[in-house]
């Protein structure tokens, strides 16, 4: 005898359980299947396990730098042993809550693998290990993974070659660490070895690391990492992987780079196949689950979101993702908007962008005006980035002066970038952003800076 | 000079208080409890001569024109065009320039304020109003002119529906939210905010913004229907939604009908008072053919037929304001003469905006006549006036082959004539040997004058 629910959500990481919880919130029967933990890649083998070590990272570059603002400290040390106990502490911790809040929206968590059997009478039938479920709406949140390109040597990850999923397992820090592609994963665990003194070498295909972002701070943040002793290999494409070495096609010649250990960081793969997908048909594209604006596949009744659709690959947007779908099956008229996602990488200093990038506008042909100005402008950055420097650069329409992007180097970037999500979504020109008063002082003023300078 | 004929049978219509005029809305017809204000052509405080237009009204039926009785100063005026005016109610108040109008107001039969109060009762909740003397709460007024809201299309829910500050403030939330940009966009680039919102909590972003369809462009303007229209509209679509009509066509012989007129014209020309047209000698006709089919001289009631013992004619009359249908009661007691004169003098009526409302009233006619005969019409489907059971379409004069005997074909003038009736009264054979008799009465018609 199946159980019957209105949704069956499969993958409980940021779109699964956040979907999960609204739908319960509002009434559904709901049914959570998750072979592994609550929390997905997201806060098991990413954002949250990458941000506390770099947390740590941050302690202990502060602490070597405190001189600079006046304060001695000696023989700073560090325990990277404590330093990956901590982070698991932190995971668990989250991983626990994600739980509660499962239990506290009435949502029932099957710790099974999933199986989608076929469409029936009611809707589709699922099986979660033993137990038969019957659900009229369904969910795919099964995620991504890292993605292992065919080269020689690499296969499967192994001691020496790491995904993001090993390298967080590490129980000793490694003397050196090449990284193959210097996208925001890459970069992010470059800046926590480098930290921590590893010699790290990256290796990027592209003409700059973290593209994507805006290009001119990219090249920024590759000098100040190239400062902090990373050596950056651009426009280098990876030809074999011999052991420890790493050998790459730069300018036509071949190069090697050695390294204890090789992290794999080139990209991500939507995660489609074993969970029985094929039964019900629905339609893939570009290797991801296609959707429309309201996260509708081509299947009735069966939803898709997060990193499974192949195209944002960030936590937040899989968990907005997810609240569309609840919020579509719960009679609220919602969309998906993409234009207002802000990225950042945790580096340090962070770097956070959101809305359309100069290199963008102009591929898009938009009319656009620009003006950055330093992060120096803020009193409060000058307070407490002794020596650093930052951007903020604030893209508007050419003719009606709306917000169309915004990027900033520099600390807490991160924190701030959501006022400019806001403004975009919003549609907010330089006028309504001119009357909105900004908390003095902060480096959240730059924005504002930088508004009138327009 | 008034136009209106039957104002005589009601109620004076002003009251005399002191040196000033109060003047009120006219009773028009017996069914009558409102008229539409359409034109106040003089605004307070400016002067109107004996006999100026002071206002222009509808009823549901027609239009009227309402003249100053008195010269003077137009001191108050208690509604707007487009008001919906209780019959009897005051409308304006004309005296000497600078006589104070409030004392003036109140020496009336009840004071302006108890006025508002039943005429908003009288015509319902959405009473518009956006004058000084309105019905709108000052903090409502103050809201709307802060927010840049124009009153009139705001629905009152306070007391008497009068407008309130919450009445305000839920207008606004239900207006779909816009973002800065959208609206700057759409001012500047003419594009059209009557979309749905994709953005922020369903907010109408720069994206949602709709070009005007190629076909909707400035090219055209939009008229509000007159009242008439409306009613027309509403008539004629219920016509065709509540009956199952359909017409059958058929034509009659002219010659006879031709050979009259061609005489009556002859009359007439020697001095004979009634130019009794075809149409008139066709409705002649067409009396006489109900006389001997009364199933069709009826009313459809849904679970009932009404026969009429008497035959009352209306007649399609096409006016300035748009199609009007009054009665010739007691059609069958008229000699061709009388019938004649009144078909003329009740299109007159009609046309002058003068005809009693009463006789426009569906009800009022047991039968329709429509002539499109005139236009050149050859054949047309005529809509039913509910209730009543048919209508005749009267068609242009065509001259069709026709045998006269012994194989001898000829080109004979024949007469149209389309009958629409509601098969739900009638079936097809009797209708069809009716509108027969329409056709045969007129080839055989015969006049004495």
């Amino acid at each position: 005898m199946s159980k019957n629910y209105d949704l069956a959500i499969i993958g409980g990481g940021p779109a699964g359980y956040v979907a999960a919880e609204r739908a319960g919130h509002k009434g559904l029967k709901v049914v959570l299947i998750e072979k592994g933990e609550l929390g997905g890649v997201c806060l098991n083998e990413g954002c949250i396990p990458t941000k506390t070590l770099l947390y740590s990272a941050k302690l202990y570059d502060n602490a070597l730098g405190a001189e600079k603002y006046g304060v001695q400290a000696k023989e700073v040390t560090f325990d990277f042993g404590k330093m990956m106990s901590r982070k698991e502490k932190v995971v668990r911790k989250l991983v626990g809550g994600v739980g509660l809040k499962m239990k506290e929206h009435h949502v029932e968590v099957l710790k099974k693998e999933a199986y989608i059997k076929g469409r029936s009478a009611t809707g589709i039938a699922i099986t979660a290990g033993d137990e038969e479920i019957e659900a009229t709406n369904l969910l795919i949140c099964t995620g991504s993974e890292a993605f292992v390109p065919p080269i020689p040597g690499l296969g499967t990850p192994n001691e020496t070659i790491l995904t993001n999923r090993e390298i967080l397992q590490l129980k000793e820090l490694p003397a050196s660490l090449v990284v193959i592609g210097g996208g925001v994963i890459g970069m992010e665990f470059a800046s926590f070895f480098n930290s921590l003194g590893t010699k790290v070498t990256i290796v990027e295909m592209l003409p700059e690391i973290l593209t994507g972002m805006d290009s001119e701070m990219s090249v920024m943040m590759r000098q100040i990492y190239t400062k902090k002793g990373i050596t950056f290999h651009l426009a280098s494409k990876v030809t074999e992987v011999k052991g420890i070495e790493v050998i790459f096609e730069k300018d036509g010649k071949m190069e090697s780079v050695s390294g204890d250990k090789i992290l794999v960081s080139v990209g991500r793969k939507p995660v489609t196949k074993g969970f029985g997908l094929e039964n019900i048909g629905v339609e893939l594209d570009r290797g991801g689950i296609k959707v429309d604006e309201k996260m509708k596949t081509n299947v009735p009744n069966v939803y898709a979101a997060g990193d499974v659709t192949g195209f944002s690959l960030l936590a937040h947007t899989a968990s907005r993702e997810g609240e569309v779908v609840v919020n579509n099956l719960t009679g609220r008229n919602d969309r998906m908007r993409y234009n207002a996602i802000p990225g950042v990488v945790y580096t340090n200093p962070e770097f956070s962008g959101v809305g359309l990038t100069e290199e963008k506008a102009k591929e898009q042909g938009i009319a656009y005006r620009m003006i950055k100005l330093p992060m120096a402008y803020a009193g409060r950055f000058i307070a407490e980035n002794e020596g650093g420097s930052g951007l903020c650069k604030v893209i508007v329409g050419e003719k009606y002066g709306e917000v169309l992007g915004v990027h900033m180097l520099g600390n807490p970037s991160s924190e701030m970038i959501y006022g400019a999500s806001m403004a975009i979504e919003m549609e907010m020109t330089l006028k309504e952003m001119e009357e909105v008063v900004f908390p003095h002082p902060t480096v959240s003023e730059i924005f504002k800076e930088t508004i009138f300078g327009f | 000079m008034i136009t209106c004929i039957y104002k005589l049978n009601y109620i004076v219509l002003s009251k005399n208080i002191d040196m000033s005029t109060v003047v009120i809305m006219p009773k028009q017809g017996q069914s009558v409890e409102s008229c539409i204000l359409t034109e106040i052509p003089k605004k307070v405080g400016e002067n109107i001569a004996k006999g100026e237009l002071l206002f222009a009204y509808e009823t549901d039926k027609a239009s009227f024109e309402e003249f100053a009785p008195v010269g003077g100063t137009i001191l108050a005026c208690y509604y707007e065009s487009g008001d919906e005016v209780p019959v009897l109610k005051d409308v304006c108040v004309i005296g000497e320039a600078g006589e104070a109008i409030a004392a003036k107001a109140e020496a009336a039969t009840v004071p302006v304020s108890e006025q508002e109060k039943s005429a908003a009762m009288v015509t319902g909740q959405n009473v518009i109003v956006s004058s000084e003397n309105s019905f709108v709460s000052p903090r409502a007024r103050a809201l709307a002119a802060k927010e840049g809201i124009d009153i009139s299309g705001i629905k009152g829910t306070g007391p008497n529906g009068r407008v309130i500050e919450q009445d305000i403030v839920t207008w606004m939330a239900s207006k779909p939210k816009i973002t800065p940009l959208a609206k700057k966009k759409a001012a500047d680039e003419q594009l059209c905010t009557d979309c749905s919102g994709s953005g922020l909590g369903g907010s109408i972003t720069s994206k949602d913004l709709k070009q005007p369809s190629a076909f909707a462009a400035d090219d055209y303007e939009i008229k509000k229907l007159s009242n008439i229209r409306k009613l027309i509209a509403k008539a004629m679509f219920n016509s065709l939604q509540n009956s199952a009509q359909l017409t059958h066509h058929l034509s009659a012989d002219a010659r006879q009908i031709m050979q009259l007129r061609k005489v009556i014209k002859k009359a007439v020309d020697e001095g004979y008072p009634t130019n009794i047209t075809l149409n008139d000698l066709i409705c002649y006709a067409v009396i006489k053919a109900l006389k001997k089919y009364p199933q069709v001289n009826t009313h459809f009631m849904d679970d009932s037929l009404k026969y009429f013992k008497k035959i009352h004619l209306g007649i399609a009359v096409d006016t300035d304001r748009g199609l009007m249908v009054p009665a010739i009661r007691n059609a069958d007691d008229l000699s061709i003469q009388g019938l004649s004169n009144q078909i003329r003098e009740i299109a007159t009526a009609c046309k002058n905006g003068s005809v009693n409302p009463d006789l426009l009233s569906s009800e009022a006619a047991t039968f329709t006549v429509t002539n499109l005969g005139n236009y050149g019409v050859e054949m047309f489907t005529p809509v039913i006036n509910l209730p009543q059971t048919a209508i005749l379409g009267v068609n242009t004069i065509i001259p069709r082959p026709k045998e006269l005997g012994d194989g001898v074909y000829a080109f004979v003038p024949h007469l149209g004539l389309s009958l629409t009736y509601n098969h739900q009264a009638l079936d097809g054979g009797e209708a069809t040997r009716f509108l027969k008799q329409i056709a045969t009465e007129i080839e055989n018609l015969t006049i004495e004058f």
